[in-house]
């Protein structure tokens, strides 16, 4: 498993932040994702069926608790979840 | 002429070359698309006939079972009508269902042949043990080496292969098999003819007005009959088919911009996945403005959801479509307005094909009073011919009744229990299987689920029964809250009283539930609907049911 330490992280930008990244490989791993999957930035969540419909909500619920910002529906696309990367590049647009 | 006459009754006919020709629009233009790729109509017969030929001359012959399991794609169209073309019986699986299965399924229908698109390590796992003429892999060409008894096919030579002869079969020969979880726990394949499948193709084509100018969303895996529409009823009327692949089924807001895109214009999919669309499909910003047509059906649709979405889509036709797999589609109800209030919607009349009536639970010998709850039967062409190799589970599912002139017919006793309003249409109660008694009132536990889908806050929610010694049962809910943090947090005790309090107001007293468990996700079967069964299993471990995240798609 290749999780970062988790840290509370003073970030002002999610494209720059490691720890965003980190955190959120963490809460994939420990509670989207089955036992025991091997999660790193540029898994593919999708393809892998790593990651289900309901997973794809958490995953939404915990980045706009997490980062106190609300996500447009028209937002939640897969292009922008594919992987961990690919969300952080999409909050690194917003 | 005469031969076109004779060659008209296979579900294989459908995509012959010449007939083709004649029902499309335009032989280039796309007759299948999944978003990124697409087949024109002439590419669409040409691999379909190259690939038929490739099973053939691999040792696919007439009646010989085909085990298909493919991810849902163009390709599982091509490989599902080429072994049609052979005159072989397609037997869909599952993708995402265990390997074990899937085995269970090539075993039990004593498969010649599987298709598949799967790893090698899942191959061999599926195979093992098994006595296979053919296994096709589709998509890559390294595969692994095989038993050599065994002849293999991979992407080149499903490609290269010469095109192969339309095969001809009887009408009432098999045309496919679908698997279905027996109670218990054995599946049971349920047989469709050629005749029984283009009965219903050509019905529903007529019935849903499909023309060369329609495209059809493809949402439903081969292995759940609601893909039968999209397989037979498409190219019999010329029309286009826009494959979804599964990880877009994720992401309602990538499903409604690829409807828009794609211009579809008719939908036929589960009322959870039409719910997904209204709730985060992001709707203001897709023009779905050529979606003519919803179809919804497998599971009832809760009043209020339905309404949000026919208010978010006020141009398009809604219909709740009917039927057991076993006669594939029965009933249907077109849907006037959108609904105001908690009234039920019924599953309608019988469709143009079928004749249906309600029988007495006790003796379905006996129709039913007028007014009262009793057991569903249809007589229709569009039955199945039986259960593969149980003619004692057939015999039981069919009731031979009297036909007024010294004959008889065969009737399916669908076990669904309905009640004929007052206008006429049908309303399904549920399950004979799941009605239970509760301080002797008779409780159907889908009501429950229906009332627990429209309240506030709950994303899910199933009824099951918790058993006691004594013999008073009481219902039980397993409830996904719409904010996870409820479950875990301290205000899980406050929110299950809200559901039984707001329960009460909807549902006779004695089916309001005793209890309410929350849960962070229910047990779902291969085709998205909720499973009870293993629901029930779970209810006496909720934590399990935390950590058992099964199946959801």
């Amino acid at each position: 498993m290749t999780v970062p330490p988790v840290g509370a992280g003073t970030e002002s930008s999610a494209a720059t932040d490691g720890n965003f990244a980190g955190r959120l490989i963490g809460f994939i791993s420990s509670t989207v994702a089955p036992d025991g999957a091997e999660i790193v930035a540029d898994t593919d969540l999708l393809l892998t069926g790593l990651v289900d419909s309901l997973g794809v909500v958490m995953i939404v619920e915990w980045i706009e608790a997490d980062r106190n910002i609300t996500i447009d529906a028209a937002d939640v696309v897969l292009e922008h979840f594919q992987s961990v990367d690919a969300i952080v590049a999409f909050l690194g647009t917003k | 002429m005469d031969s076109a006459r004779r060659r008209s009754g296979l579900l294989s006919h459908l995509l012959d070359d010449e007939r083709i020709r004649n029902r499309v629009l335009d032989a280039a233009a796309p007759a299948i698309m999944d978003g990124v790729r697409s087949l024109t109509w002439s590419q669409y017969v040409e691999q379909v006939a190259k690939a038929a030929g490739a099973l053939v001359a691999a040792g696919v012959r007439p009646g010989d079972r085909v085990a298909i399991r493919l991810a849902k794609s163009i390709e599982s169209f091509v490989m599902t009508h080429a072994v049609l073309r052979a005159g072989a019986v397609m037997v869909p699986v599952d993708p995402s269902a265990p390997d074990q299965l899937a085995a269970g399924v090539l075993a039990d229908s004593a498969a010649a042949a599987f298709v598949t698109d799967a790893s090698d390590a899942t191959i061999a796992d599926i195979t093992d043990g098994l006595a296979l003429r053919c296994i096709a892999v589709v998509g890559r060409d390294d595969v692994a080496p095989l038993n050599p008894s065994t002849n293999l096919l991979t992407r080149r030579d499903l490609s290269a292969a010469q095109p192969g002869e339309l095969v001809e079969v009887d009408v009432s020969a098999p045309a496919y098999i679908i698997y279905t979880s027996g109670s218990t726990g054995r599946p049971k394949g349920i047989v469709h003819s050629h005749q029984s499948a283009l009965s219903y193709a050509t019905t529903a084509a007529g019935l849903y007005e499909l023309t060369p100018r329609d495209r059809l969303a493809n949402i439903a895996a081969l292995h759940f009959d609601q893909s039968t529409f999209e397989l037979y009823s498409a190219p019999l009327a010329g029309s286009s088919v826009v494959v979804v692949p599964d990880p877009i089924l994720r992401f309602p807001a990538s499903l409604t911009a690829l409807l828009a895109s794609q211009q579809v214009t008719v939908v036929y999919s589960v009322p959870s996945l039409f719910r997904q669309i209204a709730d985060r499909g992001a709707l203001d910003d897709r023009d779905l403005t050529r979606l003519r047509w919803v179809l919804f059906g497998g599971e009832s649709y809760p009043p209020r959801q339905l309404a949000t979405l026919m208010n978010l889509l006020p141009e398009t036709r809604f219909s709740n479509v009917y039927g057991p797999a076993e006669v594939n589609q029965c009933m249907v109800h077109h849907v006037a307005s959108a609904p105001i209030g908690d009234e039920a919607v019924p599953i309608g009349t019988a469709w143009p094909a079928a004749t249906v009536t309600v029988v007495d639970p006790d003796d379905v010998t006996t129709p039913a009073e007028p007014g009262t709850a009793g057991v569903l039967i249809v007589r229709t062409p569009t039955m199945m011919t039986g259960y593969w190799n149980r003619p004692d589970l057939t015999a039981a599912s069919v009731l031979e009744r009297p036909d007024g002139q010294g004959g008889s017919q065969r009737w399916y006793v669908t076990g669904d229990l309905v009640v004929e309003r007052e206008d006429g249409e049908l309303e399904f109660l549920g399950r004979l299987d799941n009605q239970v008694k509760v301080r002797g009132h008779r409780i159907e536990l889908e009501a429950v689920d229906d009332a627990l889908g429209d309240v506030d806050g709950v994303r899910s929610g199933v009824a099951v029964v918790r058993r006691v010694a004594s013999g008073d049962d009481t219902v039980v809910a397993l409830v996904v809250p719409t904010r996870p943090e409820v479950e875990t947090g301290g205000e899980s005790h406050g929110f299950a009283n809200g559901v039984i309090a707001e329960l009460r107001r909807r549902l006779p007293h004695a089916a309001v539930p005793a209890e309410v468990v929350l849960v962070d996700d229910l047990p779902r079967t291969g085709t998205g609907k909720i499973d009870r069964r293993a629901a029930q299993r779970l209810l006496d471990s909720p934590r399990d049911a935390v950590r058992d995240r099964m199946g959801n798609p």
